[in-house]
């Protein structure tokens, strides 16, 4: 029988800026139970999305559920919406609509990335993950108008087109963008203290990941090939060159490794889509009042997010339900937690790149 | 997309997910709660893995006052859906805990109508 300790961690704590708060029991620095409480900023969205707020708005308020994932969340639900009212997206807009995806997974992923150097104690990482990143954070403000929230994808197609002016910013910045890239995947990958560091810790074996339903990078880093842009046809991922990127260590250096390799994926993605541009409009009118039930997956960066709408032939929804990665992620979280020592907990949860504005929406 | 439907009665809907469900071919998402007045309308959402667009979606209503029997035995990651049906919709859903998201001093219930 060793010390037994009750420590918080959070809900705030330097190794996550949002509110979260995990109750570590421990006997001699090993967790033998663990409590979550995930509710800090319950902003009740769902709730105002079903009283206050006209359908065709939506899509700009559910954008306010995450600064990060935003283009995700307006994705979701006007996905969920078109494929109810049965719309026909022209097809430039569905292009346009895939690059700023992508856009956002780089910068999601590389600021995963860029705060997982930061636990580990690489400042120096950290720093240069985070300044490579801005070139992305400077071509979504290019493309969209905003460095967060993002309000891109409307029902019916995309607000703004992209420029021949743009379009030469997106290549000359991506191009360098991928040889950074490139340069922080050896890094992250060939490190000596890395390695040591991450491999074997936060083990997520294959069968956990199926049981708990594990989603996005931590569910790919564990050998379950999963992805719903390869099973949900919301965007034309398949024409642009998307990988379905699978590893098996199942642990913080693999699902690190997960998130590299999806960046370099997408930049190419992007090329490709920008190569492939069909012409046409951006936007079709969207007429009539949604009615029925419909739902839609989207690949945040963070993994799948769900959109569930039902409607009466009214301005107001019925109901409109999300269910975010990081909720989904939580119980596994939480179950990995059992038996790890204390000083793993920072980059296990971490690894997880977790989203609480998501999660308390 | 091809979504199957299958409306069952709230108390045969454990066994209904037991026979049905593979953890290696069924990917779980959520269960979600509608208030359909005075009711609620449950729905469990499943996708299989691999495949383009396919949904097995399992509904049954529930009454306010009834126990809403958890899936944990059969799915164990399904405890978050269930707390968060507890605290948004005021469920009372077998094992869960009120408090995920909500304090005590929040509204009660939100998710409710009227």
């Amino acid at each position: 029988m060793g010390n037994k300790i009750t420590i918080p961690f959070g809900s705030q704590h330097v190794a996550l800026p949002e509110p979260i708060k995990f109750v570590f029991q421990t006997e001699n620095e090993r967790i033998v139970d663990v409590e979550v409480d995930v509710g800090y900023v319950h902003r009740g969205i769902e709730k105002a999305c079903m009283t206050k707020f006209k359908y065709m708005q939506i899509g700009y308020v559910v954008a306010r559920v995450c600064g990060l994932c935003a283009i995700s969340h307006t994705l979701g639900y006007v996905t969920a919406i078109e494929r109810l009212m049965e719309i026909e997206v022209p097809r430039k807009a569905l292009y346009l609509r895939l690059i700023v995806s992508e856009l956002d997974r780089i910068h999601s992923h590389l600021l995963a990335m860029g705060h997982l150097a930061e636990v580990a104690g690489y400042e120096n990482l950290f720093m240069h993950t985070f300044r490579d990143r801005e070139l992305v954070m400077e071509l979504l403000e290019l493309v969209t108008g905003n460095r967060v929230q993002f309000d891109y994808a409307t029902v019916g197609g995309v607000n703004r087109d992209i420029t021949p002016e743009v379009e030469k910013e997106l290549r000359e910045k991506l191009k360098v963008l991928k040889e950074k890239t490139l340069w922080l995947k050896d890094v992250f990958e060939n490190d000596y203290t890395i390695k040591l560091r991450w491999k074997g810790i936060g083990v997520i074996t294959p069968e956990m990941a199926k049981e708990l339903n594990v989603v996005g990078p931590p569910a790919r880093a564990s050998g379950l090939a999963t992805d719903v842009r390869n099973e949900f046809n919301y965007l034309p991922f398949k024409e642009v060159g998307y990988k379905l990127i699978v590893r098996n260590e199942g642990d913080i250096y693999a699902r690190n490794l997960v998130r590299a390799e999806e960046t370099l994926n997408a930049i190419d993605m992007v090329f490709n889509a920008l190569d492939g541009m069909p012409e046409g409009d951006i936007k079709v009118p969207v007429k009539g009042l949604p009615d029925g039930e419909s739902l839609a997956r989207v690949e945040a960066p963070r993994g799948e997010l769900f959109y569930y709408v039902k409607a009466s032939k009214k301005m107001i929804l019925d109901r409109l339900r999300i269910r975010v990665p990081t909720f989904a992620n939580i119980p596994v979280m939480k179950e990995l937690f059992i038996g790890m020592d204390y000083a793993d907990v920072p980059a296990t949860v971490i690894s997880f790149d977790p989203c609480l504005s998501c999660t308390a929406r | 997309m091809k979504v199957e439907e299958i409306k069952v009665p709230l108390r045969e809907i454990r066994r209904a997910i037991k026979d049905f469900y593979d953890p290696k071919e069924w990917h779980f998402i959520t269960v979600n709660g509608t208030d359909i007045g005075g009711k609620v309308e449950l729905k469990w959402f499943f996708t299989k893995y691999g495949e383009e667009e396919v949904f097995k979606v399992f509904t049954a209503e529930a009454n306010y006052d009834d126990e809403v029997p958890t899936i944990t035995y059969i799915i164990p990651s399904a405890w978050i859906a269930e707390w968060e049906l507890a605290d948004l919709l005021g469920l009372n859903v077998e094992g869960a805990k009120k408090g995920l998201f909500l304090d005590p001093d929040s509204p009660k219930a939100p998710l409710r109508r009227g």
